[in-house]
């Protein structure tokens, strides 16, 4: 993006300073810097989007699972009246993935489908980018329950709720419950997508004047037996959201912050068994959503990563301390200024004109050696909060909870994915590996604090 | 509802195990409640939809046979010297022989393809006797480097599927493997040559093969001098 795009760009930021992310999208898309009304044929991938496809391999694609548990039975013939309803609205989800000879593109998909299907043991299967008629979504239902997968190539957990909200309104509107309102996460399926809805967010902030270095080192893995093919251990915690933050607030820490203190003293503890000659720092790979710091409507991926965690080499820690470490590192590094400068340093790369013009099969070469051998080593665990969950007042009393997985790590590992509807909270771990200690330890710990925690899994 | 003994987690109606612990659930009140609660993943597995590649397959399959038979006919009706068509017909079998795999019929296990591919070749040497004038240089020596080279890979194949694969392992593989093919060729072309039995050029590229292996071996028995070895060579 050139210098003067990027003025225009802040201009209109600040210009829409006040305003809703909405109402600000539609007075970009005014100045003629979208094309509303215009669909185009083919979408850039944004900047997340390009590393996803390089990683794929016959036995892991980067695929995260949204759940939402009604109170009624799922009708599948119903449903899938509905996605072929609402897909549309989503131009980026209705869409394949192709490769040009620089660069992997988006190209919207007429092909018929995608078809809901009844819900497997092991979900987040690897999608492959040919298999499914090139569609990158996946729809299932089980009992009360409607599943969207999603290749994060699309989208993040954002972009993906949207999509799953807006095909669960659409699926009660068509059960006769008319009155839900289009608002919050569900959108007018009658309406046209909006050009600030399919942009690459990331490149209208990465505009910071330097690229601050990353401080990279190898952290703790997981030991652990690995599970075959096909297989994706879960193990979901339902809990009250009410226990959960009196306890927190017990140690002056927000959920997010506790949970995952939580987990890193599980990581340690679960280090410490494992006798080591060398211990490692225990860090989460955390994704931050960056639609709350920089305006933005994307569907598409808007996140970056924050890596709290602990040094074992430095003391043993008590719980509180943890806390407190996580806490004042979240209060440092989650914040616009930094989070502008980590977008630009990702940018950088993507905007260096020798790298542009070096062939697809040379980046998805060096991308993946470089994630394999640092970006993967960089975290022992992953953990998102999805947050409290807003719904549509109208749709609110038909649904019980929702549901978010990870999906299958990318290399030996346990996945942690947080989310909150009304009363009830879901922490939902997703693992490759045989042995439970992780989330053992994690829920343990919660039990010990006071929180009645109920558990699900497909475990065997 | 029960609870975990444990862990003092609730355990969902259907479960039998703890998830986190695997104790089992003991209680007597609730053993036909268990049988009968609907578990909250399903009972079935999924599978990865395959890539239809049907298609592709077809069309590979349609020009190695236009371009077999037009060049059999361009050889039976003009250009009729030579038997130079049996070349380029032998070349379109090995090349769709190597294709069945990666196009049509994809599930096709590694060693059966290896095994048809040696085939093909052999196939291919053979078709060549009759452009060559004799087949001596064939049951001499061509079949015998065709099985030499297809049971290595069958072997290597073998070792890098169902053995511990590393940096260090692989090496070690692929030099027991380069010393026993140059063995082989050094023996197979001296018995055909009708010269003795004994090992020439060979017997420095088996020793330089025999002195890395014992080396990497060392390595690998060794978990000082592995680790020492991976931190120094690691890319």
């Amino acid at each position: 993006m050139g210098k003067a795009q990027r003025k225009k760009e802040q201009g209109q930021n600040r210009k829409a300073g006040g305003q809703g992310l909405r109402e600000q999208a539609h007075d970009r898309t005014k100045k003629g810097d979208g094309a509303r009304g215009s669909r185009r044929e083919w979408y850039k991938l944004d900047l997340s989007a390009i590393v996803y496809p390089t990683l794929q391999r016959r036995d892991f694609s980067s695929v995260y699972r949204l759940s939402v548990v009604l109170k009624e039975e799922v009708q599948p013939e119903i449903l899938q009246q509905a996605l072929d309803m609402t897909l549309p609205r989503f131009p980026t989800y209705k869409a394949a993935i192709r490769k040009g000879l620089f660069w992997r593109y988006l190209e919207p998909n007429n092909r018929p489908g995608p078809f809901v299907q009844e819900d497997v043991k092991n979900p987040c299967q690897p999608m492959h980018f040919k298999a499914n008629n090139r569609y990158l979504v996946r729809v299932y239902y089980y009992g009360k329950r409607i599943s969207l997968e999603a290749h994060h190539s699309l989208g993040d957990g954002t972009g993906g709720m949207c999509v799953l909200q807006t095909l669960t309104a659409t699926y009660l509107r068509l059960l006769g419950h008319g009155d839900i309102a289009n608002e919050g996460f569900v959108l007018d399926i009658q309406g046209t997508p909006d050009a600030g809805e399919l942009e690459d967010a990331y490149m209208r902030y990465a505009n910071a004047k330097v690229c601050p270095p990353r401080q990279e080192e190898k952290a703790y893995r997981v030991r652990g037996t690995g599970e075959p093919f096909y297989t994706l251990n879960i193990i979901d915690g339902i809990m009250s959201v009410a226990q959960v933050m009196e306890v927190a607030r017990k140690y002056h820490a927000t959920i997010t912050e506790y949970l995952n203190a939580v987990l890193l003293q599980a990581l340690l503890t679960k280090q410490g068994k494992e006798r080591h000659v060398r211990l490692r720092p225990v860090k989460i790979a955390m994704p931050v959503n960056l639609r709350r710091f920089f305006p933005s409507i994307t569907l598409r991926n808007f996140i970056t990563m924050i890596y709290p965690g602990v040094d074992p080499r430095l003391g043993e820690y008590t719980f509180e301390e943890i806390v407190e470490q996580v806490h004042n590192y979240m209060r440092y590094h989650i914040n616009e200024k930094l989070l502008r400068g980590d977008i630009t340093t990702n940018a950088a790369t993507q905007r260096n004109p020798l790298i542009r013009v070096v062939p697809l099969f040379i980046k998805d070469f060096v991308v993946r050696t470089f994630y394999t051998r640092v970006q993967d080593r960089n975290s022992s665990a992953g953990l998102t909060n999805m947050g409290a969950m807003k719904v549509p007042k109208g749709m609110a009393p038909y649904v019980e909870r929702f549901d978010i997985y990870m999906g299958q790590p990318f290399s030996r590992r346990t996945n942690c994915a947080i989310i909150s509807f009304e009363d009830i909270l879901t922490v939902n771990f997703a693992s490759s590996i045989v042995e439970a200690d992780v989330e053992r330890y994690f829920f343990r710990k919660l039990v010990k604090d006071g929180i009645h925690v109920k558990i699900e899994s497909n475990r065997e | 509802m029960s609870y975990c003994v444990n862990c003092g987690v609730e355990l969902d109606a259907s479960a039998r195990k703890c998830a986190l612990c695997n104790t089992p659930v003991l209680n007597p009140n609730v053993l036909e409640q268990i049988a009968q609660a609907a578990t909250p993943f399903p009972e079935e597995k999924g599978q990865v939809e395959a890539v239809k590649r049907k298609d592709l397959g077809l069309l590979l399959s349609l020009v190695v046979l236009a371009t077999a038979v037009t060049c059999g006919l361009l050889n039976f009706l003009t250009f009729r010297k030579e038997m130079w068509s049996l070349a380029v017909i032998g070349a379109c079998v090995v090349l769709w022989v190597i294709l069945i795999p990666v196009v049509i019929n994809v599930k096709q296990p590694v060693y059966v393809s290896l095994l048809l591919d040696g085939g093909a070749v052999g196939i291919y040497l053979y078709m060549l006797t009759f452009l060559t004038g004799s087949a001596g240089w064939f049951w001499g020596l061509g079949l015998f480097i065709v099985l030499l080279v297809t049971g290595l890979l069958e072997v290597f194949t073998f070792c890098v599927r169902k053995l511990p694969r590393s940096f260090l392992t692989m090496s070690l593989y692929v030099f027991t493997g380069a010393g026993l093919l140059c063995v082989g060729l050094d023996l197979l072309i001296k018995h055909y040559l009708g010269g003795v039995l004994r090992l020439g050029w060979s017997a420095v590229v088996l020793t330089v093969c025999g002195i890395l292996d014992v080396a990497i071996i060392t390595m690998l028995s060794r978990r000082r001098l592995r680790n020492a070895v991976r931190r120094r060579l690691h890319f």
